[in-house]
């Protein structure tokens, strides 16, 4: 049992809490299905992650409900967004559940992952390190989608996270990417994040059937 | 052990449907809230029903099969997906709730569910429908009006949509897609001329 985060409110529009809770909820579901697929405790240990701040969020957006309510009117219409972040916190605690699975070394019949595999996609985590060409890019400059066929769906910093980052996100040295894609662009994306390629192979989507 | 890889594909095959079926489910009821629509809702409580009997046959395929020790993580590993699909079920439920509850959508929730043009909707097909006898492949709905067929329910069952599923009088296409398709596709269900 890791240590809990103590709670204190913070004035946080609950639209953007429920916003954040829903994309942290989707992500970690990928994620998690992930990480069992491939028996990747890298994956299934940022889902552990996700869960923390999903759990932490959902009582903030409890405090912030509580706040916002003055009559019986306002507590009609509010319920209803409590119950969808309860929900919300439900899907996340089962993608938590999944990842378990991988961390306790129950493991999934490797059949599994033929029927599960409907595209030619995985998703990756990959660390941003000083020598990194990307340190300092725009996530939208890199074009990562016509070159190698893939695409960063989220970025960890520090304990932060940006889901579905915009454009003109800046990437940092020690960020950690989570990225969806092919196989191949998937691993040519590793190697560039790594520092081990220093320039982008030449082939601008031309592998990107490739198996 | 052919025949023992063979039994193992049909308890993953049910395990994939639970896992399809409560994404479906996650997907409509984001949607129900979003149109403050009963129809959507109740759709999510009939998969819920769906996904109740689902589980059991799965739950009834891992018991009938003789599991030898060395087998017992692979399919423990099977269970507490299915598991946790059920969780992910019940969620979605409970948000469906909400609509069926008969509480106003807090305008956070719409705000929230950001993706506002797209939207889901449900169409019945009629006798007079040009799709009916067209396989999914053949009907090409996807290309006559934007939208993507999500699920068909015939009766009480659902079938996923793959191409060769031929649409028959009665079925009900779930379908998503930007709010401009809908009326395309609610013509081709109908039958009834622009």
């Amino acid at each position: 049992m890791g240590t809990m985060d103590k709670i204190q409110y913070r004035p946080i529009p609950v639209r953007d809490l429920l916003v954040e809770m829903k994309d942290m909820s989707e992500l970690m579901i990928d994620l998690a299905y992930s990480s069992a697929l491939f028996n990747s405790r890298e994956l299934a240990e940022e889902v552990l992650e996700l869960e923390k701040c999903v759990d932490s969020l959902a009582y903030l957006l409890d405090m912030s409900a509580m706040i916002a309510v003055r009559n019986p009117s306002d507590a009609e219409s509010l319920v209803g967004v409590s119950v969808v972040a309860s929900a919300i916190n439900k899907i996340s605690d089962a993608a938590g559940d999944i990842s378990a699975i991988v961390l306790r070394g129950i493991g999934i019949h490797p059949l599994v992952r033929k029927v599960f595999e409907k595209v030619e996609e995985r998703l990756t985590r990959v660390e941003v390190k000083p020598d990194s060409i990307l340190v300092g890019r725009r996530r939208g400059d890199l074009k990562l989608a016509s070159r190698i066929g893939t695409n960063i769906i989220a970025i960890r910093r520090g304990r932060d996270w940006i889901i579905n980052p915009k454009e003109d996100e800046m990437l940092q040295k020690g960020d950690i990417l989570i990225a969806r894609g092919a196989p191949l662009g998937i691993e040519e994306l590793r190697q560039v994040a790594e520092g081990i390629l220093k320039s982008w192979r030449n082939r601008r989507g031309a592998r990107r059937k490739a198996v | 052990m052919e025949q023992d890889e063979k039994q193992f594909e049909t308890v993953i095959d049910k395990m994939a449907e639970l896992k399809d079926t409560s994404e479906l489910m996650i997907d409509l009821a984001y949607s129900s809230l979003l149109l403050n629509s009963r129809e959507l809702a109740e759709e999510v409580h009939a998969l819920e029903n769906r996904m109740d009997d689902l589980h059991t046959e799965f739950e009834l395929l891992v018991l009938t099969r003789c599991i030898t020790p060395e087998q017992s993580r692979d399919f423990l590993g099977l269970i507490r997906l299915a598991l946790v699909a059920e969780n992910i079920a019940d969620a979605a439920a409970q948000i469906a709730d909400v609509v069926l509850r008969g509480l106003k959508p807090h305008p956070v929730l719409r705000l929230a569910i950001r993706e506002a043009e797209e939207t889901v909707m449900r169409v019945p097909i009629s006798k007079s429908s040009v799709l009916v006898g067209k396989s999914l492949q053949e009907a090409q709905v996807h290309e006559e009006t934007g939208m993507w067929v999500l699920a068909v329910r015939r009766g009480d069952t659902w079938l996923k949509p793959k191409p060769d599923v031929v649409v028959a009088e009665g079925d009900i296409l779930i379908a998503a897609g930007y709010a401009g398709g809908q009326e395309d596709l609610k013509q081709l269900a109908s039958g009834k001329p622009a």
